[in-house]
């Protein structure tokens, strides 16, 4: 793939990163006396000046704070969480984080393959029963948030028939015997969460598999594989599908923003503790340092997906190369 | 036709013989479009009971009025059972359609207004506006917007103050409009851009300006005109996106629960326990709206898109 | 601009000795190459049935490269996809036959009829630049049917599709590049290799050298000539440039709405052409050797083909319309040189000479005989308008007797396109 593709993403990736940062200190700094307001007031003048003084609040906020501020965000210090008293906001996240990524990571894996996998089928074979029932079907769960999709699922299935628990990652008070056991623990805790997202997203991905599939057939390559006598699924596979999936992957990675929104309230129904449930204790306690540090964290994390779904579509596609 | 040219009279009579044909042709087309019918049907009913809640339920009930036991399921009294508050469920979705629906609309012109001033300053005047403006909307397409509004509420709601009232609304669902405005034009600004552009390629632009027409007037008199089609479809989309934001936000906690969304009420749901109690009818009303509704703007603003901006494919 | 040799007509038996493969099993040995009779295809459409093709009947002999013409929307490009079914599916073939080798491919299945597809019959379409995949390399692309159709290893298939390539002026090397790395051109070259992957019998071209610029449209009909008369292949063109025709084709069909208007050796068409929409068409071409004058617009739009207009389709739009061509479809009749015409000025037992029109049709109106006057030239209009048309047929073939065809009086604008010809 031409280098020069590869370093315009790459530099455009890291630009916007710079401007998240940017954007995160101006909104945490700039709006009249965040910190200390909050934090500190009930306390009597002279404590909170001192406060201010340790915290660098007294200094001129630009140059003097943005750079400090700057700094230590490369120095991957985001300063201390307001709530758990004591904990650095690095922390308090890392411990949250693998939750949320087994569990929306693997969502999408699934949800990647068998939302797209629905969606060519279904727009292959227009018409049939398949799809008019899978594209009802998707176009509900399209317009369904998935905290409710969650929700149903464990009243149905966690309180309504007992097969899942209700919420939480591991059995409260349970001795694991063996690593087995304690995996086998919290795949049953995982299953409704994970269902949840991964019906979400498989609703969105087939929709748009199938309406891209849908305009293929009707390009003219697709005309002249049929003159060639080819077997519809060899053209299907080698060239409906080469060509329909290029804008599946850029609406996939467009999509990654509003994925946050519903994983953030699918831990919030099933109380998994990942990200999502700990951006809400930090939201209620107004724990702004725990706020920006999630907020950094998510939005280079979408900035990076978009870099690698970019980078996917270079390959896919040979005339973006040049 | 011959080439005398008209007075401006007539022109304008043209103009509108025009656009009547126009609208009647419209009409026809959408009415042809089953999906888009469907939606519109199921706006209707939801409009109707946004704007008469108190008429088909009384008033809403509070925590002090509430009727019932909590946690009912439902029964002839409460015919969709009671809250955690003993609100009867009924009561509490009528009134949450309004509330939600406002709040949608309110934030969508608030998104639309903001997106349409910059796309269209963005396509009209190029050059250097455009390409920073473009940068700074690209910045906000890849933002995850929801993160972005999550922190943002908290931070404007510290500045109002929790009891304040802007504009007759109260300060939290303010917060959420201007939100959910501030971090959803990007989308709507590329769109609106990209058709600014291609109507400033078009020869009646040139031609105005030779008549003497300022910039303003070219953007307000040619341009709008023509894009307002794009503008259409995509905003009713923009209403089901923002219903759906707001709904998010309020069930993590940041609507105002004395005047409860649907969001709100999940919220409740959530915090009360409900799906883990069982209580399936305190979530199962304000959802299945919620689904309609969105379901609905989906459905009519394809339909819409279809028809006011067909693709034409070339059968020879 | 070559000179067209004219091909020997041959049966199927001597292609047979000519073929890389096999003719199929049930092919007729004395059967014509390509024979289509009455072909009817109907569309089916939300606001109702537009009836594309209607009754249009051809025979395509081996060696023969026949042009196809007419105005868009007249249905040649759904003629040409009909023959392998490759219409799209609210499209139907709701009668006629298609008989290829004698074998009628319109009652075949789907599986059965693929066997035909590119192996027998194979198209190039025009604006490659959709027509090929632009994700996959263009040598792939050749050499595809190689192995999917033709069972060759994957080397042998690429080895060949360099052949291919090279055959039409590509050098090999550019197998590696993708279609839009390729000039319009190279790229219609590429198309027409792939097209002759299997070594078909027939080559549909459909407007190949459209999308393309006039040098570079000359080079690909030269190529296409040069490849017919090396590899004894057959040539279907869909255009609308009568001049493509001309310069390439034997026969030439040309349709309007749906239907037959006039068929023949280009030869014959061109000269003498009998149907009045025919000599419209040729009028509206200017010719680099005539003198200047303004282009003739044929007046009107071609029909809605949801309800066409009854009895000849054409009716509408004739300058020399009769009282019948809105009543009877007009039978098609054969003159004795070769060509065909479906029109009421030549009924039945017609020598060529056309039924005088009734005098309320007169007017503006070009006359339909034009004996003699030069390959391209436009038919004259008379003068004034007024008196009946046997007298201005005599006057002016007087006139052309005389004075031979350079003094004909060029074409006045009285014909303006707001007044169509019915309005005396």
């Amino acid at each position: 793939m031409g280098s020069r593709y590869l370093a315009r993403k790459v530099v455009q990736a890291l630009l916007t990163i710079a401007f998240i940062v940017l954007l995160n200190f101006v909104l945490f700094r700039m709006m009249p006396g965040s910190p200390d307001r909050v934090l500190a007031r009930n306390l009597p003048e002279t404590a909170r000046a001192e406060l201010r003084s340790r915290w660098g609040l007294d200094k001129p906020l630009i140059p003097d704070q943005f750079i400090a501020y700057v700094g230590s965000t490369l120095r991957g210090d985001l300063g201390g969480s307001y709530k758990f008293n004591g904990r650095t906001v690095v922390d308090v996240i890392g411990d949250r984080m693998w939750p949320t990524i087994i569990l929306f990571g693997l969502g999408e894996l699934i949800a990647i393959v068998v939302g797209l996998s629905l969606g060519a089928y279904s727009g292959w074979r227009r018409g049939g029963p398949v799809d008019y029932i899978g594209n009802g079907f998707s176009l509900v769960l399209y317009s369904m948030p998935y905290f409710v999709i969650g929700m149903l699922l464990l009243i149905i299935f966690a309180t309504g028939l007992g097969w899942f628990p209700t919420s939480g990652m591991f059995s409260l008070g349970v001795r694991f015997q063996s690593f087995p056991q304690q995996v086998a623990d919290f795949a049953w805790h995982l299953a409704l969460p994970l269902a949840t997202v991964a019906i979400g997203l498989i609703g969105q991905y087939s929709i748009l598999m199938r309406s891209s599939i849908i305009d293929t057939l009707t390009e003219d390559y697709v005309t002249t594989a049929r003159a060639k006598g080819l077997t519809e699924g060899r053209i299907l596979r080698s060239h409906a599908l080469p060509n329909a999936r290029l804008p599946a992957v850029t609406l996939i990675a467009i999509n990654l923003g509003y994925v946050i929104a519903g994983a953030i309230t699918v831990e919030v129904v099933f109380n998994w503790p990942g990200i999502g449930t700990l951006t809400v204790t930090a939201l209620n306690a107004r724990d702004y340092p725990v706020l920006q540090g999630i907020f950094i964290l998510l939005s280079v994390s979408v900035v990076l997906a978009n870099l690698v779904a970019d980078l996917i579509y270079g390959v896919l596609d040979p005339r973006v190369r040049t | 036709m011959t080439s005398r040219p008209l007075s401006a009279g007539e022109l304008r009579a043209e103009r509108w013989r025009l656009r009547a044909r126009g609208m009647r042709d419209f009409g026809r087309r959408f009415a042809r479009r089953k999906d888009g019918v469907i939606g519109i049907v199921v706006l209707a009913v939801f409009a109707f009971l946004a704007l008469f809640p108190s008429v088909l339920v009384g008033p809403l009930q509070t925590a002090t009025t509430a009727p019932g036991l909590p946690l009912q399921p439902p029964s002839l009294e409460f015919p969709l059972g009671t809250d955690d508050l003993g609100r009867s469920m009924l009561n509490l979705t009528v009134h949450g359609a309004r509330i939600s629906m406002v709040i949608g609309l309110l934030a969508t012109a608030v998104t639309v207004l903001i997106g349409a001033v910059i796309g269209i300053a963005s396509g009209y005047l190029g050059g250097r506006t455009d390409t920073v403006l473009m940068r700074i909307t690209d910045f906000f397409l890849v933002l995850p917007t929801f993160v972005l509004a999550l922190i943002l509420a908290p931070i404007i709601l510290d500045l109002i103050g929790t009891d304040a009232t802007i504009l007759g609304i109260p300060s939290t669902l303010f917060v959420i409009i201007v939100v959910i405005g501030v971090t959803s034009w990007a989308s709507t600004a590329r769109i609106i851009r990209s058709q600014a552009l291609s109507v400033k390629e078009r020869m009646f632009v040139a031609r105005a300006r030779v008549i003497g027409g300022g910039g303003a007037h070219i953007m307000w008199r040619h341009i709008m005109p023509n894009v307002l089609n794009l503008i259409v479809a995509n905003t009713v989309l923009t209403f089901a996106g923002a219903i759906l934001t707001e709904t998010t936000l309020s069930f993590i906690g940041l609507g105002d629960p004395l005047l409860p969304s649907w969001g709100v009420i999940l919220n409740s749901a959530q915090t009360s326990g409900a799906p883990g109690l069982g209580a399936w009818w305190y979530f199962v009303p304000p959802a299945t709206c919620i689904v309609l509704v969105v379901l609905a703007f989906t459905l009519v603003g394809g339909a819409l898109d279809d028809v006011l901006n067909p693709r034409m494919r070339a059968r020879r | 601009m070559s000179e067209t040799t004219p091909t020997p007509i041959a049966t199927a038996a001597a292609i047979r000795g000519r073929r890389q493969w096999p003719l199929p099993k049930q092919a007729d040995p004395d059967a014509p190459l390509l024979v289509v009779e009455d072909l009817r295809v109907h569309f089916a459409l939300e606001s109702g049935s537009v009836k594309a093709v209607d009754g249009v009947s051809f025979t395509l002999r081996d060696g023969e490269a026949l042009g196809i013409a007419g105005e868009s929307g007249c249905g040649k490009t759904t003629t040409a996809l009909a023959l392998l079914r490759l219409l799209p599916s609210n499209a139907k073939i709701v009668s006629g036959s298609v008989r290829l080798f004698g074998i009628d491919l319109v009652p075949k299945s789907e599986s059965a009829l693929r066997r035909y597809r590119w192996r027998e019959i194979s198209l190039v379409f025009q604006g490659a630049m959709n027509a090929l995949n632009p994700v996959q390399r263009i040598g792939d692309q050749i050499a595809e049917p190689l192995v999917a159709r033709l069972g060759q290893s994957q080397a042998d298939a690429t080895r060949r599709a360099g052949e291919l390539l090279e055959l039409v002026g590509i050098p090999r090397q550019r197998a590696r590049a993708y279609p839009h790395e390729l000039s319009g051109g190279m790229r219609q070259r590429a198309m027409i290799a792939m097209a002759l992957a299997c070594d078909p019998a027939i080559v549909i071209g459909d407007e190949p050298t459209t999308a393309l610029d006039v040098m570079v449209q000359a080079q690909i009909l030269e190529l296409l000539e040069r490849l017919r008369s090396e590899l004894g292949l057959s040539l279907i063109l869909i255009t609308h440039d009568l001049s493509v025709i001309a310069e390439t084709c034997d026969r030439v069909l040309v349709m309007y709405a749906g239907r037959i208007a006039e068929e023949g050796p280009v030869t014959g068409v061109f000269r003498r052409p009998r149907h009045p929409y025919t000599q419209k068409l040729l009028g509206a071409f200017p010719d680099i050797r005539a003198d200047r004058r303004s282009l003739e617009v044929i007046p009107g739009a071609p029909p809605d083909l949801r309800t066409p207009p009854p009895g000849c389709r054409f009716h509408p739009r004739c300058p020399l319309v009769m009282g019948v061509c809105a009543e009877e479809v007009p039978p098609e009749i054969t003159f004795a040189d070769g060509v065909r015409v479906a029109c009421h000025l030549y009924p039945p037992g017609s020598d060529g000479t056309p039924v005088p029109v009734p005098s309320m049709a007169v007017g503006g109106g070009s006359f339909a005989s034009a004996a003699g006057a030069g390959s391209f030239a436009s038919t004259p209009d008379a003068g004034p308008p007024g008196g009946d048309a046997t007298t201005l047929a005599d006057a002016v073939a007087e006139e052309i007797a005389a004075e031979g065809p350079a003094h004909i009086p060029s074409l006045d604008h009285s014909i303006s396109p707001e007044r169509p010809p019915g309005d005396r």
